[in-house]
């Protein structure tokens, strides 16, 4: 087994640990994880335009350092809950899922395109406007450019986590949670008698 | 296009056989969820799977899925 093979399955494996349960148990919780990741990335957006707005200066880049400090305590838990509750179905690589999986990961991946083909589209409409009535004088700061392409790369990667976290259902209860209901049912029923 | 609903008896051949979740997960090398959500109805397998499903229970395929809801235990049908 090669190194990526031993990094594929440690991560499998890794997928496969309940992590922060209490955050993805609901469907309507998930949806708050999903929020909060889209806000997270919000964050990187609002980055890049406190740099076009203000760089370069001391205020823009302690505003930007703030700015990713808050959104990394946002991005890792989420990340981790979302990647637990999905099984790492927009992490792993394909030979680790399923047929279901496989399925659900393309179906994420077709609505993040949709959803991304939007942002490109408002994005470049976004730019036009606000460089419209500066014409060839315009100059956009490098910092704001270098953020802007960093917020939609990173836009881009976790948006088939966030799609499919949304649109994912109450998974079937385990074998083993069943067991262990019995055995509390069992234990009640004793303890009742 | 919407999906059509295919009914199974993959719970049901699962007890009886006192095979657990992820045992069958295991023997037909899928994440013991998707039995869960098979069993639900919320996934629809390919004929692939189905025929393995089938072959794991020692069974005809038609005796495991259906285009109709199987009828429940003791009807008259």
């Amino acid at each position: 087994m090669n190194l990526r093979e031993r990094w594929n399955l440690h991560v499998a494996r890794a997928m496969e640990q309940d992590r922060l349960v209490a955050l993805h148990r609901t469907r309507r919780r998930r949806r708050l994880l999903v929020v909060a990741g889209a806000a997270s990335v919000l964050l990187l957006w609002a980055d890049a335009a406190v740099s076009w707005a203000i760089a370069p200066s001391d205020t823009a880049v302690r505003v930007n350092l703030v700015l990713l400090v808050v959104m990394l305590a946002i991005y890792i838990p989420v990340v981790t809950a979302l990647n637990s509750a999905t099984r790492g179905l927009a992490s792993l690589p394909e030979s680790r899922l399923d047929e279901r999986q496989v399925a659900e990961r393309l179906r994420a991946h077709t609505y993040a395109n949709r959803v991304m083909r939007l942002i490109l589209a408002g994005l470049a409409v976004f730019v036009v406007v606000a460089t419209w009535s500066e014409a060839d004088k315009s100059q956009i700061p490098a910092a704001a450019v270098f953020l802007g392409v960093f917020a939609l790369w990173w836009t881009h990667f976790l948006l088939p986590l966030l799609v499919a976290g949304w649109r994912l259902p109450d998974p079937p209860p385990d074998d083993d949670q069943d067991d262990e209901q019995d055995d509390e049912q069992s234990d009640d029923q004793a303890g009742a008698a | 296009m919407a999906e059509e609903p295919v009914f199974n008896r993959i719970a049901v051949l699962r007890a009886d056989r006192g095979v657990s979740r992820r045992d069958l997960a295991a023997a037909l090398g899928v994440h013991y969820q998707t039995v869960g959500y098979l069993e639900r109805g919320e996934y629809s397998p390919s004929l692939h799977l189905a025929l393995r499903i089938a072959e794991f229970f020692e069974v005809p395929v038609e005796v495991v899925f259906s285009l109709k809801p199987f009828p429940k235990l003791g009807s008259a049908s």
